[in-house]
């Protein structure tokens, strides 16, 4: 049985015709199911397992990357298969994960071609994408080894990576993670100067972990996923192939 | 609750963006970034600030210009230009540019060393181990080992004058 998670953004009309363009083609391939609508304070968690529950065998996700991160950082651990269909602008994930927009996304999902994917852990919650630790005077230890720090006073940027690619904003250069190489990548920038309308930032530094510790003296905001937090520790550790997930052929991995 | 990912970081929507894949992905130091403690990796390693603690890897070991390392350095290749305080152990080639400052031991099987390079320590090659191995084999297999002779003329032998008792 298949369910289907749609944003809430997909009742837009310009959208309107998309979906149900889709809809028709997943009859057609006969893995229509049911439509669960997320609203903005929906707990994607309570349903996903509540769905597994009554049966379901395959969750497909259908919006952009931010509803992909909403979904799978609360979900992650619930034992089903999870799709993916992506609709909209902002869809990198889907990229990555080799799945097309639109129609043809319906033909990926329904070859079932599943891999399992790294998760990241971090604070009690997981994330798919990204982390990003706003520019502060922060410490890193890596995996109880060595620990990495910036010349006093100076504010460094922290990004880890499991999916989304990371990408440097002068060179533009793009960097595509392997989401099951069984480690995170972190990228740590040193803040060269800041003004009013830009951050520069010195280069970046590579560190592919397992487990580190954050901890700064004063709280420092941590974006998980798109949703903020502030925090003063935090523990990020890689959660091993733990989604299972219908990808296509041309995955970037 | 639907928020936009990090601001800092843009999305790459430009189609010249040039794209590295996870396999390139290495563990770089960046230049102004200090590592404290014992730091290995299985992928290559390029150190372009400051690591005060052993760095060790299974690959290619790059010290730029400008880094420092104060400890032991084990790697299978290195490429040097930077400086470092501590012992260079490499099981393959050993590259130390005009800008190298070694003060300890180095210990490689290759030693490709440019002029202006500064190397204050002990160099052991290990080619060297391995000719004076295969020389005392030999010695034992002729002199010892089989005939028991106990005096090997410098006829007999092609060690270039050596005499084995």
């Amino acid at each position: 049985m298949y369910v289907y998670l749609y944003d809430n953004f997909l009742r837009k009309g310009k959208y309107e015709a998309l979906v149900k363009s889709m809809e028709n083609r997943l009859t057609d391939f006969g893995i229509a199911g049911k439509i669960i609508r997320l609203q903005n304070l929906t707990n994607a968690q309570e349903i996903v397992e509540d769905e597994v529950r009554k049966g379901a065998e395959t969750v497909v996700i259908v919006g952009d990357d931010t509803t992909f991160g909403h979904v799978l950082s609360r979900a992650a651990s619930a034992e089903t298969v999870f799709g993916f269909l992506p609709v909209g602008p902002d869809n990198a994930i889907a990229e990555i994960l080799g799945i097309p927009s639109g129609e043809e996304a319906c033909e990926v999902l329904s070859r079932r071609r599943k891999i399992k994917l790294d998760v990241g852990w971090v604070n009690n919650r997981y994330f798919v994408s990204r982390l990003t630790v706003e520019p502060a005077e922060i410490s890193v230890v890596y995996d109880e080894k060595f620990k990495v720090f910036s010349e006093p006073g100076k504010k460094l940027e922290l990004v880890v990576c499991n999916l989304m690619p990371y990408v440097e904003n002068e060179k533009r250069e793009k960097i595509i993670i392997h989401p099951q190489d069984g480690k995170l990548e972190a990228f740590l920038r040193p803040v060269a100067r800041k003004s009013l309308f830009k951050t520069v930032y010195e280069e970046a530094s590579v560190f592919p972990f397992e487990e580190m510790v954050v901890s700064g003296n004063r709280a420092f905001t941590v974006e998980a996923d798109g949703k903020k937090s502030k925090e003063t520790k935090i523990k990020i550790k890689l959660a091993k192939k733990k989604v299972e997930m219908v990808v296509g052929k041309d995955r970037q991995f | 609750m639907f928020q936009r990912p990090s601001p800092n970081i843009a999305l790459g929507a430009n189609e010249n963006n040039i794209i590295t894949h996870a396999d390139e992905v290495e563990t770089v130091v960046g230049p102004s970034v200090h590592v404290e403690g014992d730091f290995s990796s299985e992928g290559n390693i390029i150190v372009k600030g400051t690591v005060s603690g052993n760095v060790k890897t299974s690959r290619v070991l790059t010290v730029e210009e400008g880094a420092k390392i104060f400890a032991n350095v084990r790697a299978n290749d290195a490429i040097i230009s930077g400086e470092v305080k501590g012992d260079v152990k490499v099981g393959e080639k050993l590259e130390l540019t005009d800008s190298a400052r070694i003060a300890g031991d180095i210990d490689c099987k290759v030693l490709v060393v440019e002029a202006g390079a500064l190397i204050h320590g002990k160099i052991t090659m290990k080619g060297i181990e391995a000719v004076e191995k295969s020389e005392k084999q030999r010695d034992i297999k002729r002199g010892l080992g089989f005939g028991g002779k106990g005096r090997l003329s410098l006829e007999e032998t092609d060690l270039g004058g050596a005499v084995v008792e």
